[in-house]
């Protein structure tokens, strides 16, 4: 009796079992067919072996691309949003769990528009036009893959060339014809005779040295001599680099800049229509390359370095504060008067993991320190009084509104400029550093909007908040009206990478340029799985013209292959910049900046910190660099605190000098 | 005889069982991951009942100079795969899928505002992790719904204000988390993605808002007792501050760590209403259950301790110090055995994984990790 019990038993669960293992989702098994707008009961049931519906499952329906084609979670009831063929998802939760996938193709809907972009006003013969062409559809949506059909009324006149080019050959009317998907648009053209007889063309230097900017002015003028000013003048340059091994290489701007990467001769051509002229240039080498030299180290081998501040204290002795990362919470005070001979001199621990930045007020009797990994979740900052650096002593912490992390600060006239959680930052007044008291905030108000740095300048707070780039806001300089506790927004720029991490302000006052020059974090090779290997940085600097401030352009660019770019600074016309992986880069900035800068020559030296006992040895990772009283000094995260100088200019003429 | 000598085969053969079940009970190893927030690691602990080892530190993230923050973390039903929320970003978390048999990244998929606990629930498959916002605006934040396999964040259901400690119910159907700042469990249906019903901790009616413009600083999330009111803006606040909810495999209650109330709050899923308090060690953060039934065990951040309750007395047993301070997470494994207890420490301190025995509440042995030792899951027996 019992062995048939037990018999019994495992028979109704081998059943039990089948009958689980039998249970199908069954769902559309055809493709949906779907157009735009339209709605449809997506279907969905789990039958057994015998093909009966299990009436007690349920289900959950999502699309794989819920923008262009929503699916309500449970009912499975669909509406397409957005042509294209898509993917919807069905689990039947429950033991089994059960999953099936339902192919949905939504109908493009028909071509409504084919769209001209914008056209000279005047169309002159012997110019080539190219055009810019959008096709919408009946839903709103652009359709860049509808292939184009461009046509002529009459080609002797305008001809189609390849990419939506157009060839003008002759004067008078033709009728231009997009056609996409069954839609036509026309555009009626009146095609100028050519006056340009001649083109003038000067350049505001014959002779200067890459990297320096040559401002071509083109004049072109009819047979009578008249200027016709709105000539649509290309410029192009070939030319030959005075290195046989290296090939001739620069950038010409359609406003006519040229700058040349490679030292040697160039032509620069303007033409239009049937008119042309050019100039040659020569291109020196730059020289300005000059030797670094390193003279002092304050090591940090225990633990990983940040953000360094130098300043002079009010003794009159140079102090640094570094901070640490990933660590105990400890900033560090040196006495770095001899370069050469780095001291430690105090140390201040707070509850933190990570100093993430450190900085000294003006008269440097006020460090602000951020706090990172507390471990009650307060993170905040720490005001210090520096007055005496060798023994360096805490104020007060603050933490209101900044229990999210300080990532980074700044200290400007009795305001620290605090960022909170990575999403805004907050001015706060330390007039009495004991009860430092928040004064105002400025936060963007972009979806997803975040921020990394905050430098103030001259009353300009310059924030870089990753996608949405530099945001140039006063906060007391008096251009928009702003102050600390009412801060004011009044340009902006952002580029497409999305990787603004830092910004630093720079005037040419030579040529009354100003440039504000952002930097890129990126890492896009990740973490070496071992975590023993050195780490390795991508990105660079963007150097963009704020001289018109509501139209900033970005100009030049900074990189040094194979690393990416960290924290700099900019004294007297040279960029100090660290690169991680990279080490130092110094960079002259003189004159006006245009092109790859690195390619032309600008660096001046670079100095990479490799220390064999190292936190992590022989892996320099350059946090920042700071000029100072004639040394560089610079932050690395696996060596601690460095100091190196450039030896100075030599004279060009000293060879002579020499020789007599 | 012939019965003697098999009665003889059988003893030796009984003898042969019991000892290979002995040895095999003697040889057992466990597995856990934790997280280590401040180092940006995760470790794979062994623990072989005496002793325990790191067996892999994986370091996790892609940026070597920024702390993402490791935070929750889970293994899926079938042990392949392991989940990992990372809480920072510019400015939104990711969610990582990792594989047990390399430890290497199989996928990612971007959450919300810090996220932080999470699981996948064996009914529908699909992954449930709250985003935190721990530094946000006091508004209520939600629970990301991810399918695992493909790694596509499939809905986000809105719960309170900051939540956290979340944990799914044994048979899948049922999501239990908290809003730390509003003082509510919620229960969302696994099924329907929606939330089934909430309840207040406080006490307060289900009406009374939480109220947006809060400054976090006043809040001490790892002894949270004391004023939450700002200068600017005072406004509502927890005084309950539950960190967690861990429903009961089998007896119908859920139990929330009562962090600023300084207790274990059991509710009853029927009656839908808390049912008891018991008053516990201070700052209670997580909690888990042992599969069978029989003990809570919750980790009391503000004490550096770890309680253990024997559910069918309503007793605790002694308490437990830790190794050292900030008590944080805790896992139990499927023998109900042992507690696996995360401790972060502060600053420069190293984490720490103590091992506790249940029954008698008595710490075995523990184990240094990376900083800030936070989220901790375990994963297997063998």
């Amino acid at each position: 009796m019992k062995k048939i019990f037990i018999l019994s038993f495992i028979l109704f669960l081998s059943a039990g079992f089948l009958q689980a293992q039998d249970l199908t989702l069954k769902v559309n098994s055809d493709k949906v067919k779907m157009k735009i707008g339209q709605t449809v009961q997506l279907e969905a049931a789990v039958v057994d072996a015998s093909g009966k519906t299990v009436t007690d499952r349920e289900f959950i329906f999502y699309s794989r691309n819920s923008r262009a084609l929503s699916v309500v979670d449970s009912t499975g009831f669909a509406k397409a949003i957005k042509h294209g063929d898509y993917d919807v998802i069905v689990i039947s939760p429950g033991d089994p769990q059960l999953r099936s996938n339902i192919s949905v193709s939504i109908k493009p809907a028909a071509i409504s528009k084919v769209a001209f972009g914008e056209i000279p006003n005047k169309m002159y013969a012997g110019v080539n036009v190219p055009l810019t062409i959008d096709v919408m559809d009946e839903a709103g949506f652009e359709r860049p893959e509808v292939p184009i059909t461009l046509t002529t009324s009459d080609e002797s006149k305008v001809a189609i060339a390849p990419f939506n080019k157009l060839i003008v050959k002759e004067a008078g009317k033709v009728t231009v014809t997009a056609s996409a998907g069954g839609v036509s648009q026309n555009l009626d053209l009146e095609i100028l005779e050519n006056p340009i007889a001649q083109i003038q063309l000067t350049s505001d230097m014959v002779e200067g040295r890459s990297g320096d900017v040559f401002t071509l002015t083109a004049i072109a003028v009819d047979k009578d001599g008249n200027v016709i000013k709105d000539a649509p003048i290309n410029y192009s340059f070939t030319g030959e680099s005075f290195d046989v091994s290296a090939a001739p290489s620069g950038l010409i701007t359609p406003e006519g800049k040229f700058v040349a990467d490679e030292p040697g001769l160039y032509i620069l051509n303007a033409t239009c229509g049937p008119a042309a002229a050019s100039v040659t240039v020569q291109a020196n080498n730059r020289n300005i390359t000059r030797k670094i030299n390193l003279i002092g180290q304050g090591s940090v081998n225990n633990k990983h370095t940040s953000d360094l501040w130098i300043w002079e204290g009010v003794d009159g002795k140079d102090y640094a504060v570094t901070g640490t990362w990933g660590a105990d919470g400890t900033a560090y005070f040196w006495d770095v008067t001899d370069p050469a001979g780095i001291q430690l001199v105090d140390s201040v621990k707070v509850d933190a993991r990570t100093v993430n930045d450190v900085k000294v007020s003006e008269d440097g009797k006020v460090a602000v320190i951020s706090r990172e990994g507390a471990s009650n979740r307060k993170n905040g900052l720490v005001i210090i009084d520096v007055s005496n650096p060798r023994d360096a002593k805490i104020i007060s912490e603050f933490s209101e509104n900044l229990t999210g992390g300080v990532h980074n600060v700044f200290i400007y006239k009795n305001h620290v400029y605090a960022l909170s959680a990575g999403r805004k930052y907050y001015s706060i007044n330390i007039e009495d550093p004991k009860n430092p008291k928040i004064v105002g905030e400025f936060e963007l108000d972009t979806p997803g909007h975040a921020i990394h740095d905050v430098w103030v300048h001259d009353g300009i707070a310059y924030s870089s908040n990753w996608t949405d780039g530099v945001q140039l806001v006063d906060v007391g300089n008096g251009i928009a009206g702003g102050t600390p506790s009412n801060p004011v927004q009044f340009a902006s720029y952002a580029y497409p990478s999305g990787s603004n991490h830092a910004a630093f302000p720079y005037k040419d006052e030579k040529t009354g340029k100003f440039y504000v020059i952002l930097g890129d974090e990126e890492f896009p090779y990740g973490l070496d799985p071992s975590g023993r290997k050195p780490s390795r940085a991508a990105g660079f600097l963007h150097v963009i013209d704020f001289t018109d401030l509501k139209n900033p352009k970005e100009v030049a660019w900074f990189q040094v292959p194979f690393a990416g770019s960290h924290n700099f600074w900019i004294e007297d016309d040279i960029l100090y910049a660290a690169f991680y992986n990279g080490g130092v880069r110094v960079v002259d900035l003189s004159g006006e900046l245009l092109g790859d800068l690195n390619r032309q020559g600008r660096e001046i030296a670079w100095i990479v910190p490799e220390d064999p006992d190292g936190y992590v040895p022989n892996a320099p990772f350059t946090w920042g660099a700071q000029p100072h009283k004639g040394h560089i000094f610079y932050s690395d995260w696996n060596s601690g605190l460095w100091s190196a100088k450039l030896e100075p200019v030599v004279p060009t003429n000293a060879k002579i000098d020499q020789a007599k | 005889m012939t019965y003697n000598i098999f009665r003889k085969i059988g003893s030796g053969i009984s003898l042969v069982v019991l000892m290979t079940f002995s040895f095999m009970a003697n040889a057992q190893d466990y597995f856990v991951y934790v997280t280590a927030e401040s180092e940006d690691e995760v470790a794979l602990i062994k623990f072989d009942g005496k002793n325990a080892t790191i067996e892999q530190t994986i370091p996790v993230g892609i940026w070597p100079a920024e702390i993402e923050g490791p935070h929750g973390i889970n293994v899926s039903p079938d042990g392949k795969y392991w989940y990992l929320s990372l809480a920072h970003g510019n400015p939104y978390g990711t969610l990582y899928k990792y594989a047990t048999a390399t430890n290497e990244v199989v996928d990612t998929v971007r959450l919300g505002l810090f996220p932080a606990s999470l699981q996948i629930s064996k009914a529908t498959g699909l992954l449930y992790c709250v985003n935190f916002d721990l530094h946000g605006d006091m508004v209520p934040s939600t629970v990301s719904v991810v399918d695992p396999e493909e790694m596509i964040e499939i809905d986000r259901i809105e719960t309170g204000v900051m939540p956290h400690g979340s944990r799914i119910s044994a048979n899948g159907l049922y999501h239990y988390s908290v809003g730390m700042m509003s003082g509510e469990l919620f229960e969302i249906s696994t099924t329907k993605l929606k939330v089934n019903r909430k309840l207040n901790l406080d006490g307060k009616a289900e009406e009374e808002p939480a109220m947006g413009g809060m400054d976090h600083s006043k809040m001490d999330h790892s002894k949270m007792g004391h004023s939450m009111m700002t200068e600017s803006a005072p406004m509502y606040h927890s005084a309950t501050k539950p960190t967690w909810a861990m429903p009961h495999p089998t007896n119908g209650k859920v139990y929330v760590a009562g962090n600023g109330t300084n207790d274990i709050v059991e509710v009853d899923l029927e009656k839908w209403e808390v049912t008891n308090r018991f008053p516990a060690g201070k700052a209670p953060y997580n909690l888990d259950v042992s599969p069978d039934g029989k003990y809570l065990v919750a980790t009391y951040k503000g004490s550096g301790e770890t309680g253990i309750w024997d559910l069918k007395k309503g007793k605790e047993l002694p308490r437990i110090k830790n190794t050292r301070m900030v008590t944080h997470g805790v896992t139990i494994s499927p023998d109900s055995k042992y507690a696996f207890v995360s401790v972060e420490g502060i600053g420069g301190e190293p984490g720490t994984v103590d091992i506790i025995d249940i029954k008698n509440a008595k710490k075995i042995t523990s184990i240094d990790m990376g900083k800030q030792a936070g989220g901790i899951i375990f994963w297997k027996m063998e």
